[in-house]
């Protein structure tokens, strides 16, 4: 096809990318979420040797750019291990563990926020640790954590369409098909740009009404 | 002259100035005693235009503040110095008090300097000159407010409580460098609750009580026994004063 | 060492690479900068439309991917017989860019401005404009020194995207650079470890810079 007026297939292309960018940012989302609680448990438990570890590593993710961490684990990887990877795990493994090291910084200070004093009185309580984590600590630092965390994700949302660079066929990489088929930037970009719009505002918008709710079940818990 | 007619100020509901009329002419210090939330300081910035008028009129040597142009020439005619000094925190001393001569004056950086210099000489604080306010007592930052006043060379001076937040101490140098003010000529408006000091400056006195003017009388006059002590709220005020 | 053996017959043009990462993110924060503030002053502005403006153009570069924005006017502006270079298109997407977020930081600098500081200038006299350039904007940007060195050094993150639209900045040169000796993880390990570097050295500026501009500004 050459220089081709839109057609109304594009529709279905477009959705299409958003379906890629959105099934990898929730599953990013989620595995990265996961990992930066286990860092921030670890870390709040001083397992031994590991603080130094993941403050280092967290720090290189959070202060170098995502797109060279793309082409390292992308390009990188494979050559010096001898493996295969394809550019959705090469995206997948980048991105989780980019918002892990963010995701990891909330979630420490999220549980060192909540008053020392708590935690000494649940032990008087006959509380084992396990329990205090879950019962106490848990509830609250996912309270405290919600409105940074929505801001780390909306971000990680926008972070996203790097992946269209390792060839992942996201909103972004469509946006560049039709941009080299239509020769129509200006509408092109604009529609994606419009769509990630919609999708950032729209994960905001919930992200405040989770946290409004979580508020509200911290305080009616009567901790 | 200022002239304040039937000048009247609301915030919301409250009505917190009632029809106050006051002339003060060159020459004169014009103390307005009042308790706190009587109106003194919202007279003060109604005539420096910090404050729209609800209702009335002010002029400053004929310029009616509220219009725009009224506004500029009145603000060229008088300086004000505040409570809790307002220095500009990023500027030295000697900043604070060229700024307005070399952006509204258009006076020469040089001029400006050695006119700003001359004052903080004047006022003890000529070794401050490069220091920020930080870096200064609150009696040496209300002497730095009162040079960046006077640097405007106004006609009028308008003071508003300057030394409510000082120490005593800090107190006596500020009014030492007002009394040097006074005696040399500088029309003054001043609210203030150092009573002992306003009896001694004051030509006139003005009595504010919850946003009416009740009393304005000369100085000698306001303390005399069949004047402004006659008044039952005044003499309570004063001896309640007195204790503090 | 392995990884020195890699790089070191390309670290002159890796080196130019790495200053053009550093010019373009001196332009496009002074860029950020200069549209923030005015971005700024319009959102405190009184009229109603204005603030709209300001507001939306905030919104809307904060929500929507660099590489996008980046891509609209590096294939949008020819189109509108803009002929400029890549480099150039970069600057302008991340001074763009930057400026929305820089905005918020002054905007809120601005606030922070104690009204009696305000009342004084007005007083003696001082234009709005005056007001605002001499008084409140100098204020504004010394209390923002941290959170604008936030933003450069996610400028700095930022400007390796530019590889994307052909600038040789220091990502696209270690790109060349990986492409000719393949041994990708070698130079991507030395170009994360630099970037990570240069930012940690840059917060540590930004916290002296820091201290040193409000040292008489904070009470200490």
């Amino acid at each position: 096809m050459r220089y081709a007026d839109f057609t109304p297939y594009d529709i279905v292309l477009l959705l299409q990318g958003l379906g890629v960018t959105l099934a990898l940012f929730v599953g990013t989302t989620l595995i990265g979420l996961a990992i930066g609680l286990a860092l921030a448990v670890a870390h709040h438990y001083r397992v031994p040797g590991c603080r130094p570890v993941i403050v280092l590593v967290t720090e290189a993710l959070k202060n170098s750019p995502v797109l060279v961490q793309l082409f390292l684990v992308f390009f990188g990887i494979p050559a010096f291990l001898h493996i295969r990877m394809s550019p959705v795990e090469a995206a997948t493994l980048t991105i989780s563990l980019n918002t892990a090291a963010f995701a990891f910084v909330v979630f420490r200070s999220g549980i060192e926020s909540i008053d020392r004093d708590q935690i000494e009185a649940a032990q008087v309580f006959g509380l084992s640790r396990s329990q205090i984590l879950r019962l106490i600590i848990a509830p609250q630092a996912a309270a405290f954590s919600v409105g940074p965390l929505v801001g780390i994700l909306v971000n990680q949302l926008q972070v996203t369409s790097l992946i269209s660079v390792i060839g992942v066929f996201d909103l972004t990489k469509i946006g560049n098909i039709l941009n080299l088929r239509t020769l129509q930037p200006f509408i092109v970009w604009a529609v994606i740009g419009l769509i990630y719009y919609l999708a950032a505002k729209t994960l905001a918008h919930a992200g405040g009404r989770i946290e409004a709710a979580l508020r509200k079940s911290v305080k009616w818990g009567g901790i | 002259m200022i002239v304040a007619e039937n000048v009247e100020k609301r915030f919301g509901d409250a009505l917190v100035l009632k029809r106050v009329n006051l002339r003060v002419e060159p020459g004169e210090v014009v103390t307005i005693l009042g308790a706190s939330g009587s109106g003194k300081s919202t007279l003060i910035r109604c005539i420096n235009g910090l404050e729209a008028l609800s209702g009335g009129k002010i002029t400053v040597d004929g310029h009616d503040v509220s219009t725009k142009a009224g506004l500029v020439a009145a603000r060229r005619a008088s300086a004000t110095v505040f409570q809790l000094f307002n220095l500009y925190p990023h500027m030295t001393a000697l900043g604070n008090i060229t700024l307005a001569p070399i952006e509204v004056l258009k006076l020469p950086k040089a001029e400006a300097e050695a006119r700003a210099r001359a004052l903080l000489d004047k006022v003890g604080l000529g070794a401050h000159a490069g220091a920020y306010p930080q870096q200064l007592s609150g009696g040496q930052r209300q002497r730095v407010g009162i040079c960046r006043a006077l640097a405007m060379q106004p006609r009028y001076l308008l003071l508003d409580e300057v030394t409510s937040a000082l120490d005593p101490e800090m107190t006596g140098d500020v009014l030492r460098i007002l009394a040097e003010l006074a005696d040399d000529g500088t029309t003054m408006v001043f609210v203030t609750h150092e009573i002992e000091f306003a009896r001694h400056i004051s030509s006139r006195i003005v009595f504010l009580e919850q946003g009416e003017l009740i009393v304005d009388l000369p100085t000698a006059q306001f303390f005399a026994e069949d004047g402004g002590l006659a008044v039952p709220r005044i003499r309570q005020f004063l001896s309640k004063m007195k204790k503090d | 060492m392995r990884f020195w053996r890699v790089i070191e017959p390309h670290i002159g043009f890796l080196l130019q690479g790495f200053a053009l990462t550093i010019v373009a993110c001196l332009l496009a924060i002074v860029g950020a900068v200069l549209l923030g503030a005015l971005t700024a002053s319009m959102r405190s502005s009184g009229n109603r439309w204005v603030r709209g403006t300001a507001n939306a153009y905030g919104d809307v570069f904060r929500n929507v991917p660099f590489l996008v924005q980046l891509f609209f006017f590096f294939y949008g502006l020819p189109e509108l017989g803009i002929y400029i270079g890549a480099f150039e298109t970069g600057v302008i997407a991340m001074s763009i860019a930057g400026g929305a977020f820089v905005s918020d930081v002054i905007l809120s600098g601005i606030l922070t401005v104690d009204t009696g500081v305000i009342d004084a200038a007005k007083v003696s006299g001082l234009s709005r404009i005056k007001i605002f350039t001499r008084i409140v904007l100098p204020i504004a940007l010394r209390v923002s020194v941290r959170p604008m060195g936030s933003i450069l050094i996610n400028l700095v993150l930022t400007s390796s995207i530019l590889s994307t639209i052909t600038v040789n900045e220091l990502t696209g040169a270690a790109k060349i650079v990986a492409a000719t000796t393949f041994k990708p993880f070698e130079v991507y390990a030395v170009l994360l470890v630099l970037y990570a570097s240069l930012t940690t050295l840059l917060s540590f500026a930004i916290s002296a810079i820091h201290r040193r501009l409000n040292r008489f500004m904070m009470g200490g």
